[in-house]
């Protein structure tokens, strides 16, 4: 929604359930294909770009597969083992829509509005732009205007909910194979995703959280929220405030002084530990498109698109404090404790891979953990930046990593371990220095 | 007018139960008419149904094109509109029109029911006047000869979207909705400028070079 946006309209790109299909199709033969070139090139001792992996992979592998395999380890994974850290093709790729279909024509925009208030939308706003001016996750934006007030309305494509089903089903197979999963074991994981997406077609909801969690964070700094007007939404038309503001790309591209970069980076990292810790419900889908960033005093954030909302079970997350705790990481029998807890390490596993898991849990904890120890942190060091991507080689060298066939740990840190790593990345390209105690 | 009355009491009919009356004596004399009056206008139902279709597409046009935003429209998005509209008025006689529909459709894929017959000439009417719009605006390529079958092709595709509709079993019919939004975009891509021009003007080019 950012003005920048304003004067592009759409283009369009394909999707039906077929073309869809082929899609997946190709995804997975992609995907495969991109691995088998890297892990070629290093086998004859090549450099093999991590960042063409990287950007190769980052579409397919982000878009469609990866939160198929939640686990703990997939901290380690994300954050470090598959080099996606901070992964700027990543961040670009989510940016953009993830169900892309071309945009609705206006005549359907109309319908939609006729369907929900009997009304074209001309009737329901003083002013209403036919063009859209941004693509949402699962709709359009589109700008209008009602008693002075400039307003974004959302406008949901036709048959989502039933596109998203039978995406899962197409996605499934593909990812099992790619990933060389087996069905049973990854169901609580494929569940959990599925709801995610399901509820993220619900506007109505979305207006009901949106609306929370703005009230509860009214007292943090620097954050703002856009009001949503009940009376004009409906099951597929959201309308909120239009915020002003810049996404993170084209922010960046202004030259921000340290200092703002660094009230914007305090800003999102206060709001996420709020959200993380008092709230136990989190904007999970930290994604740049999600923020509008402006300079003006000193640097606000403004906030979008609560579709994805994970509600945290106090058990959980007390588990995950206590893994990100200091103490934890100095005493290898807490940790080994917390992580069988969290279903990382099974009773069952051999003491040799239980002592394998819990070394690289403890490698990737230490890393992923350390803004936690200390009162301030750079998310702008290049140091820590490149220590994450040592570990990330180091990992992907070890066979028992790479040949691991389950995903392991609680389905609940699918999206938590999804919202970090939003988190992280969006503080890595601010550069920021961040009052992390 | 009794002509009406006739129309609205076998439309009725069918949307309550379901069936055609069994004899035009017994829709008659439920309108408490004589039957000969039925005769009056028309020879049997399937002249009446064929009416009845021909009516929701006049219909469909006059009310797609009383939205305000009308005039600002392309023949492409005119064409959406009557679309959504036509379904509009096809969901509140749902019962009526999927009977037909699933009652002749499936029979030959392209072959056009009688009953459609009525409904196919104002179609083909509307969509020669938005293409004749649309060539002037340059949304549509000039193409003599083959653009006489346009229609022709545009009738197809209000033929898919019908057997689409009859088939759908999503809320709300939603995936109709996707249907012809992708189905629409396509024929415009065919009918707009591209490829096919510059291939013919190539070829046209090089033939005439040869000389």
């Amino acid at each position: 929604m950012a003005d920048s946006a304003e004067n592009t309209p759409l283009n369009s790109l394909p999707t039906t359930k077929v073309a869809r299909a082929a899609r997946f199709a190709k995804t997975g033969l992609n995907v495969g294909a991109n691995y088998v070139k890297h892990y070629a090139k290093r086998a004859v001792g090549a450099d093999s770009s991590t960042a063409d992996l990287h950007q190769a992979n980052a579409a397919e592998l982000y878009g469609a597969l990866s939160e198929m395999k939640g686990s703990v380890l997939k901290v380690a994974q994300m954050l470090a083992m598959e080099k996606n850290i901070l992964p700027t093709a990543y961040a670009e790729q989510f940016a953009q829509a993830q169900y892309q279909t071309p945009p609705l024509s206006g005549p359907l925009v109309v319908k939609a509005f006729r369907d929900a208030f009997g009304k074209s939308p001309f009737e329901v706003f003083d002013t209403f732009d036919l063009n859209a001016r941004q693509a949402a996750s699962i709709g359009q934006v589109h700008r209008a205007e009602k008693d002075g007030r400039t307003l974004a309305v959302k406008v949901q494509y036709p048959g989502v909910a039933d596109s998203i089903r039978s995406d899962i089903r197409l996605v499934k197979p593909i990812a099992l194979r790619v990933l060389g999963l087996d069905e049973a074991t990854v169901r609580p994981y494929m569940q959990e995703v599925e709801t995610r997406l399901i509820e993220e077609t619900d506007y109505a909801l979305e207006l009901r959280r949106g609306q929370q969690i703005a009230a509860a964070c009214a007292s943090l700094a620097n954050l703002q929220f856009p009001a949503y007007y009940p009376e004009l939404s409906a099951q597929r038309i959201l309308t909120m405030d239009w915020l002003p503001g810049q996404h993170l790309k084209e922010f960046l591209a202004t030259n921000p002084s340290q200092e703002v970069r660094n009230q914007l980076g305090q800003a999102l990292w206060d709001f996420y530990m709020f959200q993380l810790n008092t709230l136990l419900q989190v904007h999970a889908d930290p994604h740049p498109g999600n923020f509008l960033l402006q300079s003006d005093n000193g640097g606000t954030v403004g906030v979008l698109d609560f579709g994805c909302v994970k509600e945290i079970p106090a058990d959980v997350h007390d588990l995950f404090t206590a893994l990100l705790a200091p103490e934890t990481l100095a005493d290898e029998t807490r940790l080994t404790a917390l992580l069988t807890e969290a279903g990382v390490v099974k009773p069952q596993d051999p003491e040799a891979q239980r002592t394998f898991y819990v070394r690289t849990m403890q490698a990737s904890l230490e890393l992923v953990g350390r803004p936690f120890r200390q009162p301030t942190f750079d998310f702008g060091d290049p140091g820590y930046l490149q220590s994450l991507y040592a570990l990330g080689d180091d990992l992907m060298q070890q066979p028992e990593l790479r040949q691991q066939r389950e995903p392991r740990g609680s389905e609940h840190f699918i999206y938590l371990n999804r919202t970090y790593v939003g988190l992280y990345a969006l503080l890595t390209e601010l550069r920021a220095f961040v009052r992390t105690a | 007018m009794e002509k009406d009355r006739i129309k609205q009491g076998y439309l009725d009919y069918v949307l309550r139960k379901g069936t055609p009356p069994a004899s035009v004596f017994k829709l008659t004399k439920k309108l408490g008419l004589p039957e000969q009056e039925f005769y009056r206008y028309y020879a049997n139902f399937d002249v009446l149904d064929r009416e009845l279709w021909a009516d929701f597409g006049r219909e469909a046009y006059d009310i797609a094109s009383k939205e305000p935003v009308w005039a600002e429209y392309g023949a492409r998005e005119k064409l959406l509109g009557f679309y959504y509209t036509l379904l509009e008025v096809l969901k509140r006689n749902r019962s009526f029109a999927l009977q037909a529909l699933r009652r002749s459709l499936h029979r030959m894929p392209g072959l056009t029911p009688r009953v459609l017959d009525g409904l196919r000439q104002e179609f083909e009417e509307f969509v020669t006047n938005i293409l004749r719009e649309g060539r002037q605006s340059g949304e549509i390529a000039t193409r003599p000869l083959i653009e006489n079958a346009y229609p022709r092709f545009f009738w197809q595709q209000l033929l898919f979207v019908l057997g689409f509709f009859a088939r759908d079993e999503s809320v709300n019919f939603e995936r109709t909705d996707a249907a012809i939004e992708k189905a629409v975009t396509l024929s415009f891509d065919l009918v707009g400028r591209n490829t096919f021009d510059s291939a013919t003007d190539f070829v046209r080019f090089l033939v005439q070079s040869r000389r």
